[in-house]
């Protein structure tokens, strides 16, 4: 408890000192504003690139599979797809697409005059098992059958009688039909009119951070002797991926020797490649705090030894009248304790002031209080750390000190 | 007297060594930081071709319709197949080339060698003289080969690599899309950043590996795309297969203009080809044209990623923060030699000599820092280059950084000198020495 007894005193020594202490909090303020905001879009980021996708990523792998006009391409879709699954390690395989693949946002529309977009949602289709494939859940209606999906070539060529059942995200219902309705209604894309038929929890096509990600929908076309490049899609047994996917493409190949593999990938790799360039700016915004916190560690155990050389006498003196070691220790403990706290606060408001500034320019999110407390926190420990030197230095002058004249 | 101000600042300092280091070191890393945003800034806004920028030109015209939805007022940036068509006819401009991406399934003229896709640019034949493309082999085709559709091709250095280990391979012959070419050149590493002739795939990345006649790849088969095309109205399907479709932009579109006059005369010939075009009834709109130099195309494009911009505002706050701890350090530096300044004072110095003084002391903090910083920012430039990112490969040290760091580095120090230094000559001379 004798430490609360020293504030006192520590707050009249520091008016004594108003311009360096102002000084030291002002930057620990900025410290604190920049810190915060940097800890908050580094961890967004690391957030971001661990965000599932809504497909079992870890047994998926794709095989961009380019037709060559004019060479020998004997394959057909669906033969394509049974060299796949009987391939080793292979469970199920689909043509279609997948997540973080050229993903794009296409207009729906709840009429049929087609004035308005509802909403902008990442449409994904494929052959038939695409969502087996993909291991999509199916929460609520029911999975599409073989018998009611259309055909790949009706699809393309816009000769459909009645509309293509698909799949919505929940997400993507939701904001669809926010009285719930969405099962058994009609909407429209941009040529076709759709059915929905069922619920899935999740499926995003990108994952920029943002909740829309999560509005897609699926539907599936029936495929059999058109030869068709494009993604085609595995699925392995669990643990089995790599040789899987490996294997899956030999057999592509060799079923359709006029075709180029310009792409072999698992899931993984996709995702690695989508967040490369996030990541590396991660790894420059923490060298940039790396940098700021060493700054101001710098600079508060410089003030504090120019402290403790400049009331070496005064120290003395209190060691002659009885302070033990410890107590000067303290003092200087409590006086940075004091200093860090009053940047903490100040910093906090400028911390809010910075993130509506980058609010402004760049998108960022408002940045949730608990990580001024961090940043508070992280500044606390900086600020003892920093201090121990210069304070067991001052603990170990000698009380001799006060009988010298400086 | 400055020579005696410099000697005072660095005895001054070699006596308090920890708080020179000190401050020299957040100097330094201040500098560090900000020069190596800077550097990253300023090559990526840079000017990709210095020496052709100023003659070469981007031509726009506007052929959407009158009501498009949420359309803004600029031209679309790539031209329609019969735009691009009609302006590389047009013929009033010294050079001009109409251009496009793509890619394309390659594989040697010999039996059961592989296929494999392959990046190419499609382009006329003023393409290599306008750009100052530098040739290893051979040369580029020429008007008359892009007249006749001749099946020739021009690799890049890593393509030549690739194929033939590097060789002189022209006269050599490849199957492009079942089609054989002849390798008529091969060019030297060239990729200007940021890819100002194409920015459709992001403005810092990877050249094409080989370079075909425009009208000779019109006639390959039509299946692997034509890059990123803009189609308008209601027709989803339009240019799937067909890049001559009349709703859709896809072909990039330079031209070289060498004399203002020629400027105004194209400008003249863009808006007159737009009225009539809208008399034929092809242009819906009245005349809306740009004429854009390369270096006012990417300002109008604002190709420098907004992370970059980001971080530079950041680095320069790092530096802020660098500079109030200094002026912390700098204001205990001073009160020291408190009984130092008042013996001067009694000697006759006047306050403007002691605050003079002081920021000279500032300025040789500022030097070391700025020195010591360099370093720093070539090590933070060497961990850019290591990240995955399109643009970080351009990222280097300029020599001109070198005298902005410095620059830099001594005015933040003077500038965290002035309010210590205006503190110590106020320092009254008779309590100091009293204390003596």
């Amino acid at each position: 408890m004798r430490i609360f007894l020293q504030i006192r005193p520590i707050l009249a020594a520091l008016r004594s000192h108003k311009a360096a202490v102002l000084l030291l909090v002002l930057e620990i303020a900025l410290t604190m504003a920049v810190l915060g905001n940097l800890v908050f879009v580094v961890y967004g980021t690391m957030q971001r690139s661990h965000t599932p996708s809504g497909v079992t990523e870890s047994q998926i792998g794709l095989i961009q599979s380019i037709g060559v006009v004019g060479e020998d391409n004997p394959g057909t879709v669906a033969g394509n797809l049974a060299v796949m699954r009987s391939a080793p390690g292979v469970e199920d395989a689909a043509y279609g697409f997948l997540p973080l693949w050229h993903a794009d946002r296409s207009p729906l529309f709840l009429d049929a005059s087609r004035q308005h977009p509802a909403v902008h949602a990442y449409e994904f289709m494929g052959s038939q098992g695409l969502n087996r494939t993909l291991g999509l859940h199916v929460v609520r209606g029911h999975d599409f059958t073989d018998t009611e999906i259309p055909d790949v070539m009706d699809v393309f060529m816009g000769r459909l009688s009645a509309p293509v059942p698909v799949l919505l995200t929940e997400s993507l219902a939701g904001r669809l039909y926010p009285n719930g309705n969405a099962l058994g209604s009609i909407l429209y894309d941009g040529t076709k009119s759709l059915r929905v038929i069922g619920i899935v929890n999740h499926l995003r096509g990108e994952i920029t951070g943002s909740a829309s990600d999560d509005d897609s929908l699926v539907y599936e076309f029936r495929v059999g002797a058109q030869n068709m490049g494009g993604g085609y899609l595995v699925r392995s047994q669990p643990g089995r991926l790599p040789e899987a996917l490996r294997a899956a493409a030999a057999a592509l190949q060799k079923a359709n020797p006029g075709h180029v593999e310009s792409k072999v990938l698992t899931m993984a790799e996709l995702r690695e490649n989508y967040f490369k360039s996030d990541l590396a700016s991660g790894r420059m915004l923490v060298a940039i705090m790396l940098i700021l916190l060493v700054v101001t560690a710098l600079g508060v155990s410089g003030l504090a030894s120019f402290w403790v050389q400049q009331r070496r006498r005064q120290i003395g003196m209190r060691r002659a009248l009885g302070a033990t070691r410890r107590d000067i220790l303290h003092y200087f403990q409590a006086e940075n304790f004091l200093i860090v706290t009053g940047g903490v606060a100040l910093g906090a408001l400028f911390a809010y002031a910075l993130n509506l500034f980058l609010m402004k320019r760049f998108e960022l999110a408002h940045l949730p209080s608990h990580y001024l407390l961090v940043g508070a926190v992280a500044l606390w420990v900086l600020g003892q750390l920093a201090v121990l030197g210069p304070a067991l230095r001052a603990a170990a002058v000698p009380p001799v000190v006060a009988t010298r004249s400086v | 007297m400055f020579g005696y101000y410099l000697d005072l600042a660095w005895r001054s300092l070699k006596r308090h060594k920890v708080l020179a280091a000190l401050m020299t070191l957040a100097i330094a890393l201040g500098i560090g930081a900000s020069v190596t945003m800077l550097a990253v800034l300023h090559n990526l806004s840079g000017n990709p071709l210095p020496g052709r920028s100023d003659v070469l030109f981007h031509p726009q015209v506007d052929p959407r319709p009158v009501d498009l939805p949420g359309a803004k007022d600029e031209p679309p940036d790539d031209l329609t197949y019969i735009d691009a068509l009609n302006l590389y006819r047009l013929g009033i401009a010294p050079r001009r080339a109409v251009m496009s991406r793509n890619w394309l399934p390659v594989r040697k003229d010999a039996p059961d060698s592989p296929l494999a896709m392959f990046t190419d640019r499609a382009t006329t034949a003023d393409f290599f003289a306008m750009f100052g493309v530098p040739f290893l082999y051979g040369s580029a085709w020429s008007a008359q080969d892009d007249a006749s559709h001749a099946q020739v091709v021009v690799l890049s250095r890593a393509m030549n690599q690739k194929l033939f280990g590097g060789e002189d391979s022209v006269g050599k012959t490849l199957v492009i899309a079942t089609k054989t070419f002849c390798v008529i050149g091969v060019i030297d590493d060239w990729n200007p950043q940021p890819r100002f002739y194409d920015l459709n795939d992001g403005a810092f990345g990877k050249a094409e590996q080989m370079y075909l006649p425009f009208f000779t790849w019109l006639d390959l088969p039509q299946d692997y795309g034509y890059g990123p095309m803009d189609c308008w109205g209601s027709n989803p399907e339009a240019g799937g297969h067909d890049p001559k479709a009349k709703q859709c932009t896809w072909a990039q579109f330079w031209v070289e203009l060498d004399t203002p006059a020629q400027v105004a005369d194209y400008r003249a010939a863009l808006v007159q080809y737009s009225a009539q075009q809208q008399q034929l009834g092809r242009f819906q709109r009245a005349p809306n044209v740009r004429l854009r130099g390369l270096l006012d195309w990417l300002d109008a494009k604002h190709v420098v990623p907004v992370t970059v911009r980001m971080q530079t505002w950041i680095a320069f706050g790092v530096l802020l923060i660098c500079l109030v701890n200094t002026v912390g350090l700098m204001v205990a530096k001073f009160l020291r030699k408190s009984g130092e300044i008042g013996v001067r004072r009694a000697l006759g110095a006047s306050r403007r000599a002691i605050f003079a003084q002081c920021l000279v002391e500032a300025g040789v903090v500022g030097v070391a820092g700025g020195l010591l910083g360099l370093p720093m920012a070539w090590l933070g430039l060497w961990m850019v280059r290591q990240q995955p990112v399109s643009f970080a490969a351009s990222a280097h040290f300029d020599p001109s950084m070198l005298g902005i760091a410095l620059g830099l580095a001594v005015l933040s120090a003077l500038l965290a000198g002035v309010w210590p230094a205006l503190r110590a000559s106020r320092v009254a001379p008779a309590l100091q020495v009293k204390s003596l």
